[in-house]
């Protein structure tokens, strides 16, 4: 009966987020704190399965960026009610890695990277959000400050894209075992080689996916003494 | 012919001897600020230097027009945008951007009635006279404005902006038919102060962004109101995916359409037949900043392979464009660009 209401509710949830709704997404979240199930398993199993899919629809031109946005404000929902329950040590377990995140100065566009820093969380990353048109020893800084795995650096245009080159040689010049991940519309594979980083990620998802290959890449040469 | 007949014969559709090389977008280059001891981050706010900047592309490449502004502000300076000139930063270009947004995003937005007084609008007018007086008689003088959807993303906040479209398009409407009024009577503006081609720059509606769906619905009618506001000739700009949507963009009514490189040039002549002028899809970084020479002269005999009827890269050259690619540029399309 039980695991029958579990998988209920893990469709409910994950349906609100799709179907960006919101109040099917509370109320999905407040049965399943009710019920006593396990707060992880509806952020990962529920809400984080269903933005997968919307990823998916994303990438088919099913979904555009208004769509996204509402998927992710219903996802929040969600997440505001799942979080409080997670016990400590369980997501400690599950922590990923530190990312600091931000936008290059001169670029005042943060949808790209609100929508990657919200798929970091839900993964169980720590994330640094240093916001929108971020001065680029802000970057340096902050990864020094935290000791974080990963800067995740985004541009919505041209003219802020080249800005990135630079933030990542001085990060590296600091630091260089961090590693950077570039996104962004104007960017490319060959082009974040160019400058550079360690990954591209052409979007959300992509990111995430992407972030979690370079943390884990990170961790084998930790663990086999390389750095 | 000189470069200023052959842009404005090309708009009409008359004859010319071969496709210019121009644009209606940013092509400034640190050779010319070089020349002139400009520096970028106070060029924004200096009649006499952005004039002789916005010249320096002709004088030194040949390249067959100026443009100006250099930024994306100009109509959300005038509306009470506080814009940050990045005065700061000494080795790199960055473009201004709004510092605050001015109205919570569905509210109303307020159109002053002197708004051609205000901002830098008296001073772009100023630019305009000062072009004209320069190389107005040989060249081409440009100047865009902003798509009312994109002006929206500029003074309210663009998450809100996107969701209160899907889910109160009547707000969005409103708002967008007050910014029409803006777009055209800035146009009229710099038309009147010399400006020979305006281009409308539409870049936050491509379909990596909003659905074709709601280009059509929301977008597309102010569009037609804004570019039926201003004189001729006219060209639609939008940057990203426009696959979807080249031909609701050729629906608009402009003089010519503008694309980049995200859009596949052969299926847009499939689509809306060899009538319309189309311009663009030249990669301004990649292929020009990035490129060689080679890789230059290549791009340029493709996209009048694939069906341009001028070069025109698909977005603002990057400054820091090498000298020799710039070149490059001008003369391939002198070889490839023949019209007999």
């Amino acid at each position: 009966m039980s695991e029958d209401k579990k998988k209920e509710l893990l469709e409910e949830l994950k349906e609100g987020v799709i179907n960006y709704d919101e109040e099917r997404v509370k109320k999905a979240a407040e049965e399943w704190i009710k019920n006593g199930f396990d707060a992880n398993e509806g952020i990962f199993e529920g809400l984080a399965a269903g933005m997968e899919v919307v990823g998916d629809l994303f990438e088919k031109n099913e979904y555009f960026v208004p769509e996204v946005l509402m998927c992710a404000d219903a996802l929040y929902a969600g997440l505001d009610i799942l979080r409080p329950h997670v016990k400590i040590d369980e997501s400690k377990e599950r922590l990923k890695g530190e990312v600091v995140i931000g936008t290059v100065e001169g670029d005042v566009h943060d949808i790209g990277k609100n929508i990657v820093k919200l798929m970091f969380e839900t993964a169980g990353f720590t994330v640094h959000d240093l916001g929108k048109d971020v001065p680029l020893e802000k970057f340096v800084e902050e990864q020094m400050r935290t000791d974080s795995d990963i800067v995740a650096l985004s541009a919505m245009m041209t003219t802020t894209m080249v800005g990135m080159k630079k933030v990542v040689e001085k990060i590296k010049e600091k630091n260089p075992n961090v590693l950077i991940l570039l996104g962004g519309a104007p960017l490319s594979e060959d082009i974040a080689k160019k400058y550079g980083a360690d990954g591209y990620a052409p979007d959300a998802s992509n990111a995430l996916s992407e972030a979690l290959r370079m943390v884990s890449t990170l961790r084998e040469m930790k663990k086999k003494g390389e750095i | 012919m000189t470069p200023k007949e052959r842009v404005l014969g090309l708009l009409k559709k008359e004859k010319i001897d071969r496709v210019p090389c121009f644009s209606g977008m940013g092509n400034v280059t640190v050779e010319g600020m070089k020349k002139y001891n400009i520096k970028f981050a106070e060029v924004h706010k200096n009649a006499e230097d952005m004039a002789k900047l916005a010249a320096s592309t002709y004088k030194l490449y040949g390249y067959e027009c100026a443009v100006v502004p250099f930024d994306l502000c100009l109509e959300a300076e005038a509306l009470g945008s506080e814009i940050n000139w990045y005065a700061h930063v000494e080795d790199n270009i960055l473009y201004p951007t709004i510092k605050t947004k001015l109205v919570k995003a569905g509210d109303e937005v307020n159109i002053p009635d002197d708004l051609e007084e205000r901002g830098r609008l008296p001073m772009i007018k100023e630019v305009i006279g000062l072009l004209k007086d320069d190389i107005g008689d040989e060249v081409p003088i440009g100047s865009y404005v902003l798509g009312p959807f994109t002006l929206a993303g500029q003074i309210m906040d663009l998450n809100e902006l996107l969701k209160i479209s899907f889910k109160r398009p009547d707000d969005v409407n409103r708002i967008l038919t007050g910014l029409v009024d803006v777009a055209t009577r800035v146009a009229k503006l710099e038309k009147e102060a010399g400006a020979d081609y305006i281009t409308i720059r539409e870049m936050g509606a491509p379909s990596d962004v909003i659905s074709p769906r709601m280009f059509k619905t929301l977008v597309q009618p102010h569009l037609i109101k804004t570019i039926e506001g201003i004189e001729a000739p006219r060209i639609l700009h939008i940057c990203g995916n426009t696959n979807p949507i080249v031909e609701l963009m050729n629906e608009c009514g402009a003089d010519a359409i503008s694309v980049d490189q995200k859009n596949d040039l052969v299926q847009t002549r499939q689509k809306i037949g060899d009538d319309t002028i189309l311009l663009g899809n030249l990669d301004p970084y990649n292929v020009l900043v990035q490129g060689t020479v080679q890789d230059v002269e290549n791009a340029v005999k493709d996209v009048i392979e694939k069906g341009v009827n001028g070069i025109w890269p698909g977005c603002d050259i990057w400054p820091d464009v090498p000298p020799e690619n710039m070149k490059a540029l001008v003369e391939a399309t002198e070889k490839y660009g023949k019209l007999s």
